[in-house]
């Protein structure tokens, strides 16, 4: 284990021109703020979930390109091992020579990128009485000094030494008994109050909860601020409580707001540029929209947090009044827009409820909303000031008007609850200026169920199934322009997408599909150049740096996440694939690399 | 000891009559040995290995006597009497029915639990955790599947309502052997509310309930909404029973035996209502057991079990303690 430290810490000591005497010092001092900050620009390292803290998942590299993709060959495979595999949504980091990678049922892995010998490996001990509403994965780890830090399904925060995987602290974010978990990546943004914070969200199935953004010490763990997305709670900063986010009951009634959902679930992205924070926000709660008039503030929408203060600078919500469970989590991307000969400071996001938001990231000003899934039926569109056009055909009955028992209304909505797009990242290209959005066709039937129970009590609820749109095909790749709103190109997959994307200056776009392949595609035209069958099904999101002057391509494969737990009759997609729990790591040989 | 190996098994009781032996009562089934499945660790010495030795016994003997009768066992209940433990499922956070009090598990259906342990001759095991979305989904965690993290079910499952539809399409798991009869009710401060003939009162008092339940349900849907600025939701039902009795609100809405509890435990002069309540689902339905859909033979020796506590009053018996009136359940 020493040994490959050693060896992968001499690999960067030259590129670092650091003395031979303080390769321990090297890790020792490890990564800074600033690296983190300027994680996009430097292709040796990935210090950050989605490759620079505004999330683009764009690398400047092009010495892999659509010339010579051909040669991008499988250099090692890494085994998660056990007996424990499901989903795998994990997005490695990258630092001098090492991998840290999380996996399925809170587990982290530091691996020797040289050899793809494993250097440590941290399994969190899961309580009994941790019921994890979706699955039991996790989505990365960030890293920031001499420390990893990742989140486990019993809702903690692990700080680990990055050279030895032992803990440094282990901190509660919120209590797994009260039905929270956490699996997102944790956040790392430099304040000028408080030095960099880690910044984390929440997670959890059961009714009651309350999503919140949290900002913590990273040295300690300690809490800095807490900012909870929910009209009328309060939040804190120093210890002491802070402001009220927005008023108790202006959008929620009776009080409906203290139990209001809208967890925080997918973690954050954050602009150096603005030096804002961005968290989405979960559908409200109770899922029946008849029980809770108003736009139930800020569920289903778009918050940016001051850093500094845990303050919230503007809010846009995506679906009001959700009635559909269109999560508002999806990731907030910050791009300058080039339109009409002005760069705009923007922000996108791709929705849940199928539509592609624009937004001026400096206030949350509505810019545009455009469809990215096909046949949308739950609005007509978006107005002029970014609210949706709902159709109330569309919208589901009201569980109360079928109390005679029988089955109540149906409708049938697009897209389904999973989404037009779910949690799975999409990249933007600063040379194609276009954003590449994973996307699903699929709707959802609806309807009141005549009776159900709950604790073993009687109440009205409501019954769903996931249906394809089209024969032969759910997922489907599209290009987008976000200053047209138009679909520049599509690539159309048999199964549901649920892998991230990535885009490299190499002109290419790389995502994982559930069939097992890792495919890349001419970013200009959307043409399949390249693909490799990894054995079992893809569910994250690929990554691209450079070593040793060759670039590297890596990515998690193990079929899992939402679609086998909620599939309906998506299953006859999905149900023959398999289950894994791997990482593969790809590289381009220098002498195959030249053009 | 005889005797309890009689009435384990619904079968073997009919063949222990038919071969004469006598048939027992159910007023010592609590000297067999129980004890609390949660934060009580088992100690070997204690019960482990002579458990063991005890339901190999049992085991030994349902089996002789039932060949003698030429009927065969399916392997769950073999199971359950050869491991010695019967893993029994309750709802966290539910009194009356299960709750921890002290360190101590209680409640009506815990001390159900313990009776089948004990009739089985073996030791209770309970999995406490809290209610997901619905039915479905409960049943599927801790019935037919197991947790996605430790994989955990149990053998038997109390409080599920029996409801052919939700039998019906729950087809991994069978609901079977009502023992309780649920309904809705409102407990309220005499001093305030002496008689509650609407719900239209509380346009103007507090109630308290739990959130996301039947009880919320039906009281936010109520008079098209009217009610919203009245009710007081509680995290928990523990938490809506402090609203209760702290005064912020001057009713609780709930199950009937939660009503009945709350007005037994609390320090006000409390009444139990049923005014009408346009728009509920149901104002009663029957609660049973629900198994694993391989394992109908352990059913039906717990439903033998519900039967005579049925029989012998000692249900109603023990939902006295918790100032709950017991009412037979209508025989689907």
């Amino acid at each position: 284990m020493k040994l490959n430290i050693k060896k992968t810490a001499l690999a960067v000591a030259g590129a670092l021109t650091l003395g031979a005497a303080s390769i321990g010092s090297a890790l020792a001092d490890g990564v800074t703020i600033d690296e983190i900050v300027g994680d996009q620009a430097s292709v040796d390292d990935i210090l950050t979930y989605g490759l620079g803290p505004r999330g683009q998942r764009y690398s400047p590299l092009d010495t892999l390109n659509k010339d010579n993709i051909q040669n991008l060959f499988p250099v090692w495979s890494f085994s998660f091992g056990g007996e424990k595999q499901r989903g795998q949504e994990s997005q490695p980091i990258i630092k001098d020579g090492v991998m840290y990678v999380t996996g399925s049922y809170s587990r982290i892995w530091a691996v020797d990128i040289a050899t793809g010998e494993e250097l440590w490996q941290y399994d969190a001990r899961l309580p009994e009485g941790i019921l994890p509403c979706c699955d039991v994965i996790n989505r990365g780890a960030a890293i920031l000094g001499d420390k990893v830090f990742f989140g486990t399904l019993d809702a903690k925060l692990v700080a680990l030494d990055a050279k030895t995987g032992k803990v440094i602290w282990r901190k509660k974010i919120a209590d797994y008994q009260a039905g929270y978990s956490y699996t997102a990546a944790p956040l790392i943004v430099p304040t000028e109050a408080h030095g960099p914070l880690l910044v984390t969200g929440n997670s959890g199935g059961e009714f009651g909860i309350v999503g919140q953004v949290d900002a913590r010490n990273p040295e300690t763990g300690e809490l800095v601020w807490t900012r909870p997305v929910i009209e009328g709670h309060m939040g804190t900063l120093n210890g002491e409580e802070s402001t009220m986010t927005g008023n108790a009951n202006e959008t929620w009634p009776g009080d409906m707001w203290k139990n209001g959902g809208g967890a925080t679930w997918l973690g954050g992205t954050y602009d150096p540029d603005t030096k804002l924070v961005f968290f989405g926000t979960g559908n409200p709660a109770p899922w029946n929209s008849y029980l809770r008039p108003g736009d139930n503030k800020w569920s289903a929408s778009r918050i940016a947090i001051n850093p500094e203060d845990g303050e919230i600078q503007w809010g846009f919500q995506t679906t009001p009044h959700d009635g559909w469970d269109y999560d508002g989590v999806n990731e907030f991307i910050s791009f300058d827009m080039e339109k009409d000969g002005n760069t705009i400071k923007a922000g996108a996001t791709a929705d849940r409820n199928g539509f592609f938001y624009v937004l001026d990231r400096t206030n949350g000003d509505f810019i545009s909303g455009t469809p990215f899934v096909q046949n949308i039926t739950w609005a007509k569109g978006i107005d002029e000031n970014g609210r949706p056009i709902w159709d109330p055909e569309n919208r589901p009955g009201d569980p109360a008007e079928s109390a005679d028992g029988k089955k109540g209304k149906a409708i049938f909505a697009i897209p389904s609850f999973l989404g037009g797009k779910n949690w799975m990242p999409m990249a933007y290209s600063q040379d194609t200026k276009l954003f590449y959005i994973p996307s699903n066709e699929w709707g959802m039937d609806i309807w009141n169920e005549p009776v159900t129970y709950k604790k073993g009590a009687a109440y009205l609820g409501a019954g769903f199934t996931i249906k394809p749109i089209f024969d032969d095909y759910i997922g489907s790749l599209k290009a987008m322009d976000p200053a047209t709103g138009e679909v520049k190109w599509e690539y159309r997959n048999k199964a549901p997408l649920w892998g991230g994307v990535l885009t490299t200056a190499g002109g290419l776009v790389f995502t994982g599909t559930p069939e097992g392949y890792l495919k890349a595609f001419d970013a200009e035209t959307g043409e399949e150049l390249w693909k490799f069958q990894t054995g079992t099904g893809i569910v994250s999101s690929p990554v691209t740096w450079e070593q040793d002057g060759e670039q590297w391509v890596a990515i998690t494969t193990g079929w899992g996440g939402a679609v086998p737990l909620w599939g309906g009759e998506v299953a006859k997609f999905v149900s023959y694939l398999n289950q894994g729990g791997s990482v593969w790591a790809f590289k381009i040989p220098k002498q195959l690399a030249m053009k | 000891m005889n005797q309890h190996t009689a009435t384990s098994h619904p079968k073997s009781i009919a063949c222990a009559q038919n071969t004469g032996m006598q048939k027992p009562g159910t007023q010592n089934y609590r000297e067999l040995p129980q004890r609390i499945g949660i934060g009580t660790p088992v100690n070997p010495q204690q019960f482990g290995y002579g458990l063991q030795a005890l339901g190999r016994l049992l085991w030994m003997f349902v089996v002789s006597s039932l060949l003698l009768c030429g009927q065969s066992i399916a392997r769950p209940y073999d199971d359950v009497i050869e491991s010695g433990v019967l893993t029994i499922f309750v709802y966290e956070d539910y009194a009356p029915y299960s709750w921890v009090e002290g360190g101590e598990l209680k409640g009506i259906d815990v001390e159900v639990g313990r009776a089948f342990a004990a009739e089985l001759g073996v030791e209770a095991d309970f999995l406490v955790r809290g209610a997901d979305e619905n039915i479905d989904d409960d049943l599927r965690v801790n019935i037919w599947k197991g947790d996605l993290i430790h994989r955990k079910a149990a053998d038997v499952m109390l409080h599920v309502p029996v409801d052919r539809e939700v039998d019906a399409r729950n087809n991994l798991a069978v609901i079977m052997a009502p023992y309780f009869l649920e309904q809705m009710a409102v407990v309220a401060d005499s001093s305030v509310l002496p008689e509650l003939d609407t719900f239209g009162r509380f346009l103007y008092q507090p109630i308290a309930v739990e959130v996301d339940t039947a009880g919320d349900f039906f009281l936010s849907n109520a008079f098209r909404g009217q009610l919203h600025n009245s009710i007081r939701r509680g995290r928990t039902f523990g938490d809506a029973v402090d609203l209760y009795n702290n005064g912020e609100a001057v009713a609780l809405m709930g199950s009937r035996a939660q009503a009945e509890w709350v007005a037994f435990q609390s320090d006000k002069e409390s009444k139990v209502h049923q005014p009408p309540m346009p728009g509920i689902v149901r104002r009663s339905w029957p609660i049973g057991i629900a198994i694993k859909h391989d394992s109908r033979d352990l059913g039906y020796a717990l439903g033998d079990v519900i039967t005579e506590l049925i029989n012998s009053g000692k249900l109603a018996e023990i939902t006295k303690k918790y100032g709950v009136e017991y009412i037979v359940p209508e025989n689907l």
